[in-house]
């Protein structure tokens, strides 16, 4: 690969994580503005909780952001008048609602959202991560990248705070970008999954099948903030998205 | 080309055919009827009201109201007035299981056959999907809800094989296929899942599930694809089965006494279902 494709690899790479670092500094921000209302108010009810989220994501649910969704998902056990609770807001395209779902373990409709990827994995490693894409249908009920971080309070993990973004918006936003390079440029998650292919044939959703792609992605799947920049095989290069977890697989 | 002027002709009609057909409140009594029968609605649950059902099914207040009616003559609802009032699913097991067989003598078989195809089709590509598209983490999630799954009864099994059906769909990428896959599980589950009664078939629904995620594990759409429809195939065959022999008991509620050995064998099952 010569050295104008090298830097242009990482131009787009850079590109790419600028804007979805946007969305991580949200999360980041009202995670912290949560973090420290919960500091001083341990144990808050459904209602008290709902009225601090709604006013903190209200304001990034605009119909030109990204943002299609965000919210505060609460550990078991933080809230005094309810065990499992999501204060999710939805907007963007559409009109602005709250999230409802089923809070009763009975139903047919519960979901033990703590055993979900989005939960688990902050729970589990503490710190941001990004779902996806997946079909969300506990939320957007759409195909959609999920970013939650922990929130923490005096040593625990209260919960997570998100922001969901569809997938068929960041196409928009984010195949220019892709096409600026020469080749095939495909922007796949830790997973391999595919978001977005300059390659019309290459369907988002799907997984990218590159020899030497998996062993590739592997430090992004152990930490998301890891940097790779590797060369395949085959003569492609897989360069990490900043902090994103997101990686931009080059073809020539 | 006759054939491709009738062809344009039909999809135009098709565009032009009227978007609210007629009977919406059998429609919507018989998806309520359909989720109370196969234990989606539990017994005491209250339903919502008349308006908040007419919005969320997007239907005339009056078409819910009549369908709450429907329902409430055939003892599936209890309406209470007052404070505390709305309606009340009256789940009764024994009734239940008079409706689900009601239902299987009402369909003809060409509608029966037609259901599952549908749900073969849906399933079928979602499996195959699935076994392309699945990452490691969608495998540990199917592998934990197969593990997961209590196989001890026809309720508990059918929601298993409930919720492994909704993860394929979300496994294979697609948000239309999940909402497809949603609707069939309302509409079908009831009826083409009633084999499951029988412990023979609730082992063969935990046998499908466990070759389903070794061909996504093993990279193999077909052998998804063909574990999944195989095993529907064999739940229309049992329930044309049943039909035929529902069919060959006469209708003019001399059932219990024809049939009473099936009648105890219900309850008894019934019986086991509530351990």
């Amino acid at each position: 690969m010569s050295a104008e494709a090298t830097e242009a690899a990482h131009t787009v790479a850079s590109r790419v994580s600028a804007r979805i670092d946007r969305i991580f500094a949200s999360v980041d921000e009202q995670g912290r503005a949560i973090a420290h209302w919960l500091a001083a108010h341990p144990s808050p009810s459904v209602a008290e909780l709902d009225r601090v989220v709604g006013d903190l994501v209200i304001e990034h649910l605009q119909p030109t952001s990204l943002v299609t969704g965000a919210g505060f998902v609460v550990a078991p056990g933080l809230l005094r008048d309810a065990h499992w609770h999501l204060a999710w807001w939805l907007g963007g395209h559409t009109a602005l609602r709250r999230l409802t779902t089923s809070d009763d373990p009975q139903s047919e409709d519960f979901r033990d959202y703590t055993a979900l990827e989005w939960f688990r994995y902050p729970e589990r490693t503490g710190s941001r991560h990004l779902t996806g894409p997946y079909v969300d249908y506990l939320c957007t009920d759409d195909y959609t990248i999920t970013v939650t971080a922990p929130v923490m309070v005096a040593g625990r993990m209260a919960g997570v705070v998100g922001a969901d973004a569809l997938v068929d918006r960041l196409e928009n936003a984010l195949l220019p970008e892709l096409r600026t390079m020469a080749g095939r440029a495909t922007l796949v998650a830790a997973s391999g999954r595919v978001l977005v292919s300059t390659d019309a044939r290459v369907q988002p959703g799907s997984m990218l099948r590159i020899a030497g792609l998996g062993d590739a992605l592997l430090p992004l799947r152990a930490a998301g903030s890891a940097a790779v920049d590797h060369l395949l095989p085959d003569g492609g290069r897989v360069v990490s998205c900043g902090a994103t977890s997101l990686a931009l697989v080059t073809e020539t | 080309m006759p054939h491709s002027t009738d062809g344009g002709d039909h999809a135009r009609s098709v565009v032009f055919a009227p978007i609210e057909p007629a009977g919406r409140a059998e429609l919507v009594e018989q998806r309520l009827t359909d989720a109370i029968v196969s234990g989606m609605l539990r017994d005491g649950e209250r339903l919502p009201s008349e308006s908040e059902l007419a919005r969320s099914l997007g239907v005339a207040l009056v078409t819910a109201r009549e369908a709450l009616e429907g329902m409430r003559n055939r003892g599936l609802v209890r309406t209470r007035r007052g404070r505390d009032g709305g309606s009340f699913v009256t789940y009764d097991r024994d009734a239940a299981g008079a409706l689900a067989r009601e239902r299987l003598r009402r369909q003809s078989r060409v509608a029966l056959r037609d259901l599952a195809l549908i749900v073969s089709a849906v399933t079928g590509l979602a499996a195959e999907l699935a076994a392309d598209r699945a990452s490691d983490d969608d495998i540990e999630t199917l592998e934990a809800i197969h593990h997961s799954a209590d196989l001890s009864s026809a309720d508990s099994a059918r929601r298993a094989l409930g919720r492994f059906l909704f993860e394929l769909a979300a496994v294979s990428q697609s948000p239309r296929l999940l909402h497809e896959e949603a609707r069939l599980q309302a509409e079908a589950g009831p009826v083409l899942w009633l084999c499951l009664r029988e412990e023979e078939y609730r082992e063969r629904s935990s046998r499908v599930r466990a070759d389903i995620i070794d061909a996504i594990r093993a990279v193999d759409p077909d052998g998804a694809r063909t574990s999944m429809r195989g095993f529907i195939a064999d739940a229309l065959d049992w329930l044309l089965e049943e039909k035929a022999r529902l069919d060959c008991i006469p209708d003019d509620g001399g059932e219990h006494e024809v049939d009473a050995s099936t009648t105890a064998d219900t309850a008894r099952e019934g019986m086991e279902n509530e351990r």
